[in-house]
């Protein structure tokens, strides 16, 4: 169905995935189909917590189930640069319950 | 017990390598032109079935929605994404238990995610580029079209897992050598990052 | 299709959509699919303070299946034109 919220814009940029287990991971979308599977490449999950600051593990190259797919967010490279990770707190995100 | 997965996935070698060269290039032309670049190159048009194709005999990681993973060389997948895996080290999803075993089938619905080694995403293009030249029809990802089967086109023969010639620093990998016996649980790092 | 075509028509609003992971993202509905994949732009997370997970996005793909309830302003309902859409659905045409 043309016109309607695919991926392809997003193709090549950062991207900010939220799985349904709760992970958030970050890396360049290079690839997706109709189910929403997809390919991060230089991937790093972003975890966090309540007690340190946002660790960052990194990854490499993934591919994602779509039915384990919440969010794709395009990540704002000046927004995220400017974020301080290390100062941010907060619990990690609940996993998807159907 | 596991090897260092960075350096085993291909590390900072590969990730200094096209992909990340492509995408820089593709941002100054856009922002030469101020306007933005759908097609750009082969890389955009990578399904993720076809890139879990071309990691056929390379090592990988399967996460299971149940928190298990395996270790394994990709042996063989379908359109529905179930794979088969030979010399694989499951992980509980604790990481705490392992299993060996020489090989296994996994069903695609219960995969959360694959982690492959970096290199594959530059033989997708290769391959790509070459079915490409040889004017086959652009369904990628289907067996036919990429000629890897025979005639060894690919440079990857489709026997032999877990030694495909690559050249990445993905060598080595879990089945062989390192993992303790199935009785004995070695330490628990790697594997499932399991969180609580 | 109806609801399908009922938020086709919804596109430019400004909505809320919850999801099952408890987490509620507002934002322009920028399209939709049948499916209900979701776009939404200009997004921010409803409570930041305990969600500031996506503090760098602010364009985003919401994957119809994980969508619980989505919120919409109440000028974008019109009740009978969904009255006769849902008989005619019913009707199965």
């Amino acid at each position: 169905m043309s016109g309607g919220p695919g991926l392809e814009s997003l193709v090549d940029q950062q991207i900010s995935v939220i799985t349904n287990d709760g992970r958030n991971i970050v890396g360049v979308l290079k690839g997706f189909d109709q189910a929403t599977n997809i390919i991060l490449d230089e991937s790093h999950e972003r975890v966090y917590s309540t007690k340190e600051g946002v660790q960052q593990l990194v990854l490499g190259l993934y591919i994602i189930r779509g039915d384990n797919i919440s969010i794709v967010g395009e990540v704002d490279e000046e927004l995220d640069s400017n974020l301080d990770m290390s100062k941010l707190r907060a619990h990690p995100l609940k996993p998807i319950i159907h | 017990m596991w090897p260092n997965y960075d350096e085993q996935y291909g590390g900072e070698r590969n990730r200094a390598r096209s992909p990340r060269r492509q995408r820089e290039r593709k941002r100054e032309i856009e922002r030469g032109c101020g306007c933005k670049l759908f097609a750009f190159s082969a890389f955009e048009k990578m399904l993720p079935l076809s890139l879990l194709k071309t990691a056929q005999g390379h090592p990988m990681l399967v996460e299971l929605k149940n928190g298990e993973t395996y270790n394994g060389h990709l042996v063989n997948c379908d359109t529905w994404m179930n794979i088969h895996l030979r010399e694989v080290i499951c992980t509980s999803k604790d990481g705490d238990r392992f299993w060996r075993m020489p090989e296994c089938y996994i069903r695609g619905n219960t995969i959360k995610y694959l982690r492959v080694p970096d290199e594959v995403i530059d033989k997708v293009q290769e391959e790509t580029n070459k079915s490409r030249s040889d004017r086959k029809p652009p369904g990628v990802g289907r067996g036919r079209g990429r000629g890897g089967r025979e005639d060894g086109a690919s440079g990857r023969p489709a026997k032999g897992i877990g030694r495909g010639q690559d050249d990445g620093g993905g060598r080595g990998m879990g089945g062989r050598g390192r993992g303790g016996p199935s009785s004995k649980s070695g330490g628990n790092r790697g594997g499932g990052r399991g969180r609580g | 299709m109806l609801f399908f075509s009922y938020f086709k028509d919804l596109v430019g609003r400004e909505v809320t959509v919850e999801l099952k992971n408890d987490l509620a993202i507002r934002g322009t509905l920028h399209s939709v699919d049948q499916y209900l994949n979701i776009k939404l732009e200009n997004t921010r997370v409803v409570d930041q303070d305990k969600y500031p997970h996506m503090l760098s996005v602010r364009n985003c793909f919401i994957r119809g299946s994980v969508v619980r309830y989505v919120q919409l302003p109440p000028e974008g309902v019109d009740v009978e034109l969904l009255h006769d859409a849902t008989r005619r659905e019913a009707r199965g045409g």
